[in-house]
């Protein structure tokens, strides 16, 4: 089995997953927040797809820039093969760890 | 359009890599122009964005400060618990300063420069270096003073130290220590002098390391991004 995922690297591909074709810096950052239900830094999430990309388990490619953001381009990110397979992998650890347990856990007694 | 703090917009192009600088940029302002200023007002925003930068600059440099705060904190419980002989200078101390300190910042601009293949972001690498340990040392230093103080002061050594500082003449500091002070108030006063010095030397190797650092890393090559971006 790849390396596993962290909490955060799972969360920040999932993202990628959910946006498809809207998957780029900024979106990817809400996304994660969102579901974190937590304000999450830029630069955390921006090192995440850094190391992803790294990995080769996403592609980046340079998007079309918009005037709110004075021209610069968008970074979008794409799913690799590595990375859905890493996701997945992640998915049947996760499941095996919790098989035959309640969810939520409840307290004996 | 609202715009984020200049100076903190000019460090965060100096902060990240040719590869994603653009587009980063462009995140943060849209987030900030779109999100965060409309949702929390100009200067909750620009509080916002400054964070984002000073986390920028931790996650890429953060860990070049640590040495230096590691010196600090040995050389510190060191001389708390040291032995009632030995020199009244601390030269291993003061060796470990003129040496560590300098090292990190020249590896911290060199790092810098080479990663963002900007003189200036080896400059913003290693200055940044410097406000974190003085920020550090200057929190530690500060928590401990009078503690310590009141632990060195049964001490022979420090006894001996308190006793013959008060008798020299002619020393240039910050502070100046009346003849009769009591061993806590030497200490502090002492300290905030040493700090002075402390914080003086390191700047200014901060400035040389940014310096010499920052115009190393340009020469340094870099591999090829084996995942570079493709234009659309």
């Amino acid at each position: 089995m790849a390396d596993v995922l962290g909490a955060f690297e799972q969360a920040v591909l999932l993202s990628i997953v959910r946006l498809d074709d809207d998957a780029y810096g900024r979106a990817v950052l809400r996304e994660v927040s969102q579901r974190l239900e937590r304000d999450v830094a830029a630069g955390a999430v921006q090192a995440t797809l850094d190391r992803l990309e790294r990995k080769g388990l996403v592609r980046s490619r340079l998007g079309a820039g918009t005037a709110v953001r004075d021209g610069r381009p968008r970074r979008f990110y794409t799913l690799m093969p590595a990375g859905r397979k890493a996701l997945n992998d992640a998915r049947a650890m996760h499941d095996a760890i919790w098989s035959g347990l309640a969810r939520p856990l409840k307290a004996r007694g | 359009m609202l715009n984020p703090p200049v100076l903190a917009q000019a460090l965060l192009q100096r902060l990240l890599p040719p590869e994603t600088r653009e587009s980063v940029v462009g995140d943060l302002l849209e987030e900030y122009r779109e999100s965060r200023a409309p949702a929390r007002g100009r200067f909750r925003a620009n509080l916002w964005y400054c964070k984002e930068v000073v986390g920028f600059w931790r996650r890429s440099y953060g860990a070049f400060a640590v040495p230096i705060l590691a010196l600090f904190v040995v050389r510190d419980l060191s001389n708390v618990f040291r032995g009632p002989s030995g020199p009244l200078l601390n030269v291993e101390f003061l060796f470990g300063l003129i040496t560590l300190s300098p090292l990190m910042f020249f590896l911290a601009g060199a790092y810098g420069s080479w990663r963002t293949r900007r003189w200036t972001g080896g400059v913003v690498a290693a200055l940044g270096t410097f406000i974190a340990a003085w920020l550090l040392i200057s929190a530690w230093w500060n928590a401990t003073l009078y503690p310590f103080a009141l632990m060195q002061q049964s001490n022979p050594y420090w006894i001996h130290a308190w006793r013959w500082s008060l008798q020299q003449t002619g020393v240039l500091s910050l502070f100046r220590i009346a003849a009769d002070a009591s061993f806590v108030r030497w200490a502090i006063i002492e300290n905030i002098n040493a700090q002075a010095v402390v914080d003086a030397t390191m700047l200014a190797a901060a400035l040389v390391g940014s310096a010499t650092g920052g115009a190393l890393g340009l020469v340094v090559p870099r591999r090829p991004n084996e995942a570079s971006p493709v234009q659309s």
